[in-house]
């Protein structure tokens, strides 16, 4: 990018290229993760946990005893899943770790797949956590002890392929929910047949042309750097978590009712967080349950975290996509037909918020104006690593064999796919071409240098005699618009503006490295530049508390900056309101004569008369200006945005060795409220998005 | 028998066997017994740099040293460096258009600022290339790759004498 980012109305801080305000502490190894707030030092008699693994792809424990390593030096407590206290805790899943609200355990998405047990007899996958919980002085007296516990495995068929799953006579992994494997009908996941517009078979029947096409998605892996990690205190009736959770109210929620405690019984603090990338949102969070057993045990804090290998505990859905899609010799789409097979893992967490929602989100924004669509899904038990969550949900599954049946049908109808997707793909309300999607596929296309690059499959020149060259694009409908938040609830923000005018602002949410919180100190300055103030006169707190924080709005849907700067602009004017009363008073005149600007108020009349912020404040107020607000997200409808990708790669027909030669990413991404840390989630997405098309697996 | 290392301009000495053991890694001494909780412990199998510190000089992975090893060496930490350190000057500052920041998370940044400590006092003047090749032992999940280059080439720029390479 050659020319920097303008913003369209000319602002004093909201656009700005500017360090992020956590950089210098970051950058000097100052800030504290949840690994470095847990140390032994800090908490004398911690004890760490280690969790049996099972060495089986599936298993059922027949019997276990742990008598030798319970009598290990070092070895404080095992629990074990005949313990009544593990034995009483309900079945969970991941229905409430999607944190866009606080949900109870009635309210939990997925309530038709509870198939997690705290520490079960019961192993579905290779590594999967069951059977005992050793809490010892070291992780090594931990891991040995775990060593001691002799188990007698009932080793049971297991299936790793959905298809294979499918078939009848399949290995069986949780008969209590489904018969055959197959994710049943769920209240948020629907039937199988989850869209059903218009008549497809009919559309396909009026269609000159229809192709065909197949993707397969693979299991990527989140990575975070800093792996999960978690301290648990159990004193007496107080129980206080530290953790890397990204979403401390809902932590509190699940650690609260799957004990049995009441709300207030239960602290959770979440400090700074090593990437989040979807991690948090699994349902493999039982580790918090037998921690906290383990330190009621004890009485003493206890420490469990994930080695490395111990991370990869969960992935993004991966999806099998069969895709149809018929049209007139003009272009214009008759129908389209998608099919889905994701192999859900051992455990169905979020498999069909990838699989069902994302597509059906995608079908309103961008499908909108085709007649006729059709799209069934399966999610399928099997005995592999489970899938769920990582940037994007289910948007890179679908938009993989989304990208590849628009090629297919330009090529054979002989068109220019930018033309095709032009004349037909855009949202409900907007007209066709959808203003976004131009924009971005003309930008994008203007700077990959489509019309030269561009050619048929195979028409292209070979380079090396065995390189090929070919671009290609793909484009997406942003569809976490405000109105799509809505079903998050009330957003609450607080801002305190102490006597010297410098400014507490309370808009909590567990800082995961996104950038939203520089965006909400800028929006909050700008929104309260009026005191003549700048961003240095902010303090936001990073740490999220939930004896002290109000309700933090949780980082999901990349919508944290827009849904806190929305609110922080509100109370913004409440504040105002609130000088202006205070200074009528004060001044003797009318709060509507009175006007504030550059930190000082006057009467609008007669400027001269009037007096300092600062001084009013020393004057008339002895305590600060507090202001809390909350308030839902809009539900109006205010349109989709887009974002298209084009790449050029290099092919090595004698290898297979692909070459990104080229990548332009267009995002229209509305107004930019901080411009370096626009660009930082821009070129990380890609960063991390080719690294899963082109190396992981 | 006692070991003796240096750490941040302070010398220490530790006994082994109570202090610490054979099998210890010197990133677990420097963190877990010394709450130099700068570097981290992401992979502990010399895969992803984040462990990185200097010792006498050159940036080594303290998750693949054991601390018995360190016997007699100067080690510096990322708390080693002074608060103004040119390079973490850098990291924090990178804003320049079209680059990103030179950090999102922050996790990995601590040892990409030691790595890239080591890198620059071998070459101090490297070139685009010479980071990239200087760096590919650190992972950034938050990929802020482009970023983190150009503050490591502002840094050498801006410590560089009359007259060096541009």
């Amino acid at each position: 990018m050659k020319t920097p980012y303008k913003p369209r109305v000319p602002r004093k801080f909201i656009g700005a290229y500017r360090p992020r305000i956590d950089a210098w502490e970051k950058a000097g190894g100052k800030v504290e993760f949840a690994d470095d707030i847990t140390l032994q030092s800090r908490f004398p008699g911690l004890l760490y946990a280690k969790v049996l693994r099972s060495p089986h792809a599936h298993a059922r424990i027949k019997s276990l005893d742990a008598s030798k390593a319970e009598k290990l030096p070092g070895v404080h407590a095992v629990l074990t899943y005949k313990d009544p206290e593990i034995a009483a805790l309900k079945p969970t899943s991941a229905g409430w770790t999607d944190g866009v609200d606080t949900v109870s355990y009635e309210q939990m998405m997925w309530r038709h797949f509870r198939d997690r047990r705290v520490l079960g007899d019961h192993a579905c996958w290779a590594t999967d956590e069951v059977g005992a919980v050793v809490a010892a002085e070291s992780e090594a007296i931990a891991e040995e002890a775990l060593k001691l516990i002799a188990v007698d495995w009932e080793v049971l068929p297991f299936v790793l392929d959905p298809l294979e799953a499918m078939k009848p006579g399949a290995p069986v992994i949780h008969p209590e929910i489904s018969p055959n494997n197959i994710l049943p009908k769920d209240a948020v996941g629907g039937a199988d047949v989850f869209v059903d517009k218009g008549d497809a078979d009919k559309g396909f029947a009026q269609a000159d042309v229809i192709v065909e096409g197949t993707s397969i998605h693979h299991n990527a892996t989140q990575a975070s750097l800093d792996n999960w990690c978690c301290l648990v205190d159990w004193k007496q009736d107080k129980l206080t978590v530290l953790s890397n959770s990204y979403e401390a109210d809902q932590s509190r929620m699940h650690i609260s009712q799957m004990l049995d405690l009441p709300i207030h019984k239960v602290r959770v603090i979440s400090s700074y967080v090593g990437g989040q990338f979807g991690r948090g949102d699994t349902g493999d969070q039982p580790f918090f349950l037998f921690t906290a057993w383990l330190s009621k045990r004890t009485g003493r804090p206890v420490k469990f975290r994930h080695s490395r290998r111990e991370s990869f505990h969960d992935s993004r859905q991966p999806a099998i996509y069969l895709g149809k899609v018929g049209a007139k010799k003009d272009g214009t789409i008759t129908a389209m037909y998608f099919k889905s097979i994701g192999n859900s893992g051992a455990y169905a967490d979020h498999t069909m918020f990838a699989l069902k929602f994302a597509p059906t989100e995608i079908t309103e924004v961008a499908l909108a104006h085709i007649p006729n669509v059709r799209m069934e899904s399966y999610g399928v038990y099997t005995n592999k690593l489970p899938a769920c969550m990582m940037r994007g949900v289910g948007n890179s599954q679908f938009n993989l064999i989304f990208g590849h049946v628009v090629d297919m049908l330009a090529e054979k109808l002989k068109m220019d796919p930018i033309d095709l997707a032009l004349k037909n793909f855009g949202h409900e309300w907007g007209s066709r071409p959808d203003q976004s999607l131009s924009e971005v596929l003309r930008s994008g296309a203007e700077r990959i240098g489509w019309s030269q690059k561009r050619h048929a499959p195979g028409a292209g020149p070979a380079y090396d005699r065995v390189k090929k060259r070919g671009v290609g694009f793909s484009f997406h409908p942003a569809w976490h618009a405000e109105w799509q938040e809505a079903r998050r609830g009330e957003i609450r923000i607080r801002i305190t503006v102490n006597t010297d005018c410098t400014v507490l602002l309370d808009a909590p949410t567990v800082e995961t490295g996104t950038g939203s919180n520089t965006c909400n100190v800028l929006g909050c300055a700008e929104a309260l530049s009026f005191l003549g103030i700048g961003p240095e006169d902010i303090l936001l707190p990073h740490k999220v508390d939930t004896e002290t924080s109000l309700k933090d709005c949780v980082q999901t849907d990349s919508a944290v900056a827009y849904l806190q700067s929305e609110v922080i602009a509100r109370a913004a004017l409440e504040v105002k309101a609130r000088i202006l009363e205070k200074a009528a008073a004060h001044l003797k005149v009318d709060a509507g004569d009175l006007d504030i600007a550059e930190g000082r108020v006057f009467v609008a009349a007669a400027p001269d008369t009037g007096l300092a912020v600062k001084e009013l404040l020393r004057l008339c107020v002895s305590l600060p200006i507090v202001v809390e607000l909350g308030r839902p997200p809009n539900a109006e409808k205010t349109g989709v945005p887009y974002i298209a990708n084009f790449a050029e790669v290099e092919v090595d027909t004698s290898t297979g060795a692909v070459q990104v030669l080229k990548l332009v990413v267009i995002n229209d991404c509305g107004t930019v409220m901080f411009a370096s840390g626009a660009e930082s989630q821009q070129i990380g997405g890609q960063v991390m998005g080719v690294g899963e098309a082109l190396t992981e697996e | 028998m006692a070991i003796r290392i240096k750490i941040n301009g302070r010398e220490h000495e530790f006994e082994v066997g109570r202090d610490i053991t054979p099998t210890m890694t010197l990133s677990y001494l420097l963190r877990e017994k010394l709450g130099y909780t700068g570097l981290k412990v992401a992979c502990d199998e010399g895969a992803c740099g984040a462990c990185t510190v200097l010792m006498d000089g050159k940036a080594v992975l303290s998750c693949m040293q054991l601390a018995v090893q360190a016997q007699g060496h100067e080690i510096v930490t990322i708390e080693g460096l002074a608060k103004d350190d040119p390079l973490i000057r850098a990291f924090a500052q990178q804003c320049e258009a079209g680059y990103g920041t030179a950090l999102q998370c922050g996790f990995c940044t601590p040892g990409f600022v030691m790595a890239a400590k080591g890198l620059l006092a071998e070459n101090p003047q490297p070139s685009l290339p010479e980071v990239k090749e200087g760096l590919s032992g650190n992972i950034c999940r938050c990929g802020c790759y482009a970023g983190i280059a150009q503050a490591v080439l502002r840094a050498s720029k801006e410590s560089a004498p009359e007259g060096g390479r541009p």
